[in-house]
């Protein structure tokens, strides 16, 4: 390859990546750092990191930080292992009922959310349907609504169609052969999964768990409709102190440190493709 | 949020720059019309001279549920058979989604000395009359323009120093459910006591959500105070709410679920509809509503306390900068009239917004009793320092 026709492919490169690279720009990067540039504003006019001490030493604060990663790393623990179960059943499985599950595990996806959350509020509420059947049978169901409980739930509901989704393209992606060579070698259930489908999916697990966890950390509705007064999720608490208490500085404070909580992950996630990356070359 | 907010006010700049490229494009119509034989003034100079015999349209910002919609599809109409010379152009703004993005346009507009931004009459609650009054964009009325305006309570306008009219009002009451609670307290201790009788079976909103739980809340913290106090915005009075701020935590463990108070002035309804609470702080015009759609049982009854909940009018607000203020005042005159008034108590299920003794013998027998004992709750920016103690000492004690 000349040297000219190189540098015209890197040209058309740069060409063809700057329009994604603009939008990127405009609606992250600067949003983002005017973000942080706002939060640096001190209430009492200078500039500093007081706002973000104040997400550490304020009780409240830091109930809500130490809740919503709870219920992030629960929710991101429960969804993860719903799809991947969900995914291998329908990778190796035949029969009506997968066939039925494939056909309606996407449901979910489709119903609005705000809709979703108060049918949830309606099954599970104290005097909801579900405790009204379990009543005939003497059961009581412990609060679910306005718990964390309730958060939980309703973070499954909204996001195992789409981790499942991606988790079961990939096991798709695996082929029966690899499968079937492993077993010919004498590898037993477990060792053809733990040696063979979990590497070979792992990079997708990881863009699932990615998505979970970002979609998690920054959910509202059924936070702020489920969720108890206190402790709050951070999205809830960032509207709160947005639009009633009107501390756009805090807000920014708040909404900037959920973003490294995010890029903490998106980290791990980018070193990993850039590990496979760098052996298969 | 700040993102969000940024798109909106992205996209309120572009429909900005899009009515005016409108606004051209009429001109362009206009100076059309100009050239046949039978030339009419420009659409500029026809704003201006009502007198030229085309009416001039001024347009009208509202947000609220559907039924503040039906009210103005019902009033404007009215207006407009009566004066043929103002027309009233509505726009609606659904609940929750555009009050803020509306506001911001008037100060965008009012900023970039792009005068009204075409928004002549505005509508909301008392906190954008407050903001509003600090940056300077809301006229101050009077009696010589808008002649009716003598029909309301001179203190109620004192309270927003006339900046804008009060046109509509409800109170918060207690809801009870009647046929659990034959004999509902009548003042602010025997509810107290009742609370603390009957555990789990009262319930109030997160105050920072709706306005029925805020008004019990800064009830509560002002039970003790002076009467003059709830127009007082000075913060040098939110030492004395620690007595108030006290009682509300103890009193956590007698409410709904010991300590949930749940979203939105709705979510206390939804409640007391499907039976987890008996008694509830709730907006008059929320309950009679739901009663006469069917949503919200029969049985549900309503009463007002010693000293009473919060009452809150409903504003009409007139940009300082529009050029139509003549047109505004006259509708305004219009909305301030005891018929107006007796169509809004009757969509609204409100409580009129002049006084009482100016309307008809028919209404003033429907409200005695009911309308009665709500107080006007002005704070200022103290409703924020109190959402914010609230969510500290009271939801995360």
């Amino acid at each position: 390859m000349s040297k000219g026709q190189g540098r015209k492919q890197a040209i058309l490169g740069l060409i063809m990546v700057s329009p994604s690279f603009l939008l990127l720009l405009i609606v992250v990067v600067l949003p983002i750092a005017q973000s942080f540039v706002v939060s640096l504003r001190e209430e009492s006019g200078g500039i500093g990191l007081g706002r973000y001490a104040y997400l550490f030493e304020d009780k409240g604060m830091r109930d809500n930080l130490i809740f919503t990663l709870r219920i992030t790393l629960v929710s991101c623990a429960l969804v993860l292992a719903v799809s991947y179960a969900m995914a291998l059943y329908m990778r190796f499985s035949d029969g009506r009922l997968v066939d039925w599950i494939r056909r309606t595990y996407m449901i979910p996806l489709f119903i609005p959310g705000v809709i979703a959350t108060y049918g949830l509020m309606n099954l599970l509420g104290n005097h909801g349907w579900l405790s009204r059947f379990l009543l005939v049978f003497g059961i009581e169901l412990p609060r679910i609504i306005f718990d964390q409980k309730g958060i939980i739930i309703a973070n499954l509901w909204f996001n195992i169609p789409f981790a499942t989704m991606l988790l079961s393209s990939a096991m798709a992606g695996i082929p029966a052969s690899v499968i079937e060579s492993a077993r010919d070698v004498g590898a037993g259930k477990l060792a053809i999964f733990f040696r063979v489908i979990f590497p070979l999916s792992f990079k997708t697990f990881l863009v699932a768990l990615t998505f979970v966890f970002m979609g998690v950390i920054g959910s509202f509705t059924a936070p702020f409709l489920l969720g108890p007064n206190a402790p709050q999720m951070l999205g809830v608490s960032m509207e709160q102190i947005f639009g009633v208490f009107r501390e756009r500085e805090q807000a920014a404070a708040l909404a900037f440190f959920t973003f490294l909580l995010c890029s903490a992950l998106g980290y791990f996630y980018i070193r990993s493709m850039a590990q496979e990356e760098a052996s298969r070359s | 949020m700040i993102r969000v907010k940024k798109g909106l006010t992205a996209v309120s700049a572009m429909t900005l720059s899009l009515a005016v490229l409108a606004g051209c494009g009429a001109n362009n119509d206009n100076t059309n019309d100009a050239s046949s034989p039978s030339a009419s003034p420009s659409a500029s100079q026809s704003a201006s001279a009502p007198a030229s015999g085309e009416p001039v349209e001024f347009q009208f910002y509202f947000t609220g549920s559907q039924n503040v919609k039906d009210l103005w599809d019902t009033l404007i109409p009215m207006f407009e058979k009566e004066n043929s010379n103002v027309k009233v152009k509505p726009v609606y703004i659904p609940s929750g989604t555009g009050a803020q993005p509306t506001y911001d346009r008037i100060l965008a507009a009012k900023q970039a000395g792009k005068g009204s931004g075409d928004i002549d009459l505005y509508e909301d609650g008392v906190n954008y009359v407050t903001l509003g009054g600090k940056d300077d964009v809301w006229q101050t009325l009077d009696a010589s323009a808008i002649p009716n305006l003598s029909n309301i309570d001179p203190k109620t306008m004192q309270d927003v120093t006339n900046l804008a009219v009060p046109y509509r009002s409800s109170a918060v009451v207690l809801a009870y459910n009647s046929e659990k609670v034959t004999n509902p307290p009548t003042t602010l201790d025997g509810l107290l006591d009742w609370i603390k009788a009957n555990p789990e079976k009262f319930a109030y909103n997160d105050p920072s959500t709706g306005g029925a739980g805020s008004s019990f809340v800064s009830t509560v913290l002002y039970k003790d105070l002076p009467e003059d106090a709830i127009h007082d915005s000075d913060p040098a009075i939110m030492q004395q709410w620690d007595s108030g701020f006290n009682t509300l935590k103890d009193l956590g463990k007698y409410v709904y679920g010991k300590g949930i108070y749940p979203k939105k002035n709705q979510g206390t309804l939804d409640l007391l509809q499907n039976g987890e609470v008996d008694m509830i702080t709730a907006w008059s015009d929320m309950v009679l509503q739901q009663q006469n759609e069917g949503l919200l049982s029969k049985s549900i009854k309503m009463q007002q306390i010693t000293p009473g909940f919060n009452g809150g009018p409903t504003y009409l607000m007139v940009n300082k900068l529009s050029d139509k203020k003549d047109a505004v005042y006259q509708f305004l005159n219009f909305v301030l009239s005891p018929e107006a008034q007796a169509v809004i108590v009757d969509k609204m299920n409100g409580f009129p917004g002049i006084e009482l003794s100016r309307m008809s013998q028919e209404m003033q027998d429907k409200f005695k009793g009911v309308s009665e004992g709500f107080r006007t709750f002005n704070l200022g920016d103290l409703g924020t320092e109190i959402n914010k103690r609230w969510q500290s000492d009271v939801a995360a004690q």
